[in-house]
């Protein structure tokens, strides 16, 4: 018996990172799982290593269309007959730059993957499951949709804007059985992570390595989170358990953020 | 809380005033020799820490320390509040948590590993007209939490506040009737509806969700989240 024995979720980006760890979690208590990503050949990849049969399914799609990202809630429904849990996980930002010397296209760009795919996604994943009068809606948010950093802005007002979604969304949809948060992870040496934190610290002025200290230092843990961390807050936010918890963001950076 | 620990394969001390209580809240959990009673009023310091003391003599060890105990008694708006009252809830629901906490800490910094859970509220970010004493007490240890983590973030101890919504609790069913008065509500069923209205569930929470994320944070899973401040409250808090 899982926590989420029936349930069917829905993971963007999923193939590695938080996301992976998410699906594994999910399929661990009893879910069958969507994930997506961008390539067909790491998507397979994904589900020869997750080794969960037919409950687990890859959908191709780059969330930062709006039509991939529909098709991607409708697939899951088709696959699964329906969905009951959303993780909008997928996200990130590229040139990142100080305010003062930003482009238009970055900006642009850390909206489009971080607020327009959760925006999209939760909508159309909202359509589904407000007339079945219940679902478990998780936006992966981040320490930064709380808290500035120099430098960030792309990022930080992306993963803020995310929150403000949740808060809204909660409260529209808290008596129909569906709950909307957002999970605000610490810094966590994602592959992402990996591919755009040295960009980020060029922003900041400082080196790849002075970035992952940054973080850690300002933590309770002086070191940085795991995907696991915030895998199995996602467990109990998309279970049962979690009917009572909606609108909130969740800190899980090892102390970082005062609220 | 202490159902759900457990049943997860933990021993568990529960504690309380009464003794008649204790014994029949072990006889209802039926869990033979891994829960045990201590008799002890949370008001007291002596008491609280005799807890601590009470839990590593039955048990060897310490891991999980829960300082959940809370309340008000005859709450009233500010211009109202009898000193008394004032200093019960201080004690109550702020040094009881601070005495727990320290004595826990005693045992759980030399082994470098354990984990402290406080039950807060959404008043412990809110403010509710009539309950001041309880706004700020919990207001309060949600700073000892923050301040604790961060002393003890390194050694393998998170320290995190769960802040749940309104649970109609025993202790909220006796001492609700009164608190809706102070608040200028006039009945329980008033007290209940605004609390509940505050909320996007439109219903106050339940303890199981409490219990659920308390053995979230007590478990492995939880070892990388401490100064944190848990919402359980059905999205009444905006932060």
């Amino acid at each position: 018996m899982g926590d989420l024995d029936g349930r069917v979720a829905c993971i963007t980006g999923g193939t590695r990172g938080i996301g992976r760890a998410t699906a594994e979690a999910f399929l661990r208590e009893g879910a069958q799982v969507v994930i997506n990503g961008r390539s067909a050949e790491k998507g397979q990849q994904a589900l020869d290593e997750m080794n969960g049969g037919d409950n687990v399914h890859f959908i191709a799609g780059d969330i930062k269309k709006r039509e991939d990202c529909e098709a991607l809630i409708q697939g899951t429904v088709d696959k699964y007959g329906k969905i009951d849990i959303l993780f909008a996980n997928a996200g990130g930002a590229s040139d990142h730059a100080p305010v003062a010397a930003l482009t238009d296209e970055a900006m642009q760009d850390s909206l489009t993957w971080n607020f327009w795919h959760t925006f999209w996604t939760m909508r159309a994943a909202l359509n589904h499951m407000i007339p079945q009068e219940s679902g478990r809606i998780i936006c992966n948010s981040s320490v930064e949709g709380k808290m500035g950093k120099p430098g960030l802005s792309i990022y930080v007002v992306a993963k803020h804007a995310i929150n403000g979604l949740v808060k809204s969304a909660a409260q529209e949809v808290g008596t129909l059985g569906i709950t909307v948060n957002a999970v605000c992870p610490g810094a966590i040496e994602t592959d992402v992570m990996k591919a755009e934190g040295p960009g980020a610290a060029e922003s900041m002025g400082i080196t790849y390595e002075e970035l992952l200290n940054m973080f850690t230092e300002e933590s309770a843990i002086k070191r940085l989170n795991e995907v696991e961390d915030v895998a199995e807050v996602n467990v109990l936010l998309a279970s049962e358990a979690g009917a009572g918890i909606t609108g909130s963001l969740i800190s899980i950076d090892g102390g970082t953020s005062p609220y | 809380m202490a159902e759900a620990f457990i049943a997860e394969g933990a021993k568990v001390v529960v504690n309380g005033r009464g003794e008649e209580k204790g014994q029949q809240c072990l006889a209802e959990m039926n869990a033979g020799d891994n829960a045990a009673f201590y008799a002890g009023d949370a008001t007291s310091q002596s008491d609280t820490e005799g807890l601590v003391d009470f839990a590593v003599e039955r048990y060897g060890q310490l891991d999980i320390m829960c300082l959940n105990s809370g309340g008000v008694k005859n709450t009233a708006p500010v211009f109202q509040m009898t000193d008394e009252e004032w200093l019960l809830e201080v004690d109550w629901n702020l040094n009881h948590v601070f005495w727990g906490m320290r004595k826990a800490l005693q045992h759980m910094i030399p082994r470098e590993t354990g984990r402290i859970l406080v039950t807060s509220s959404v008043e412990g970010k809110l403010g509710k007209p009539g309950i001041p004493g309880y706004t700020a007490t919990k207001h309060a240890v949600n700073g000892l939490v923050k301040a604790a983590a961060h002393e003890v973030g390194t050694l393998g101890i998170t320290v995190n506040a769960i802040l749940p919504g309104l649970i109609e609790t025993d202790i909220v069913r006796e001492t609700g009737p009164e608190s809706a008065i102070a608040m200028g509500l006039g009945t329980y069923e008033n007290l209940i509806e605004a609390f509940s209205g505050g909320s996007a569930i439109k219903r106050p929470n339940k303890v199981e969700e409490v219990a659920a994320v308390a053995v979230l944070l007590a478990s492995k899973a939880g070892r990388n989240i401490t100064g944190s401040m848990f919402p359980v409250d059905g999205g009444t808090s905006p932060y």
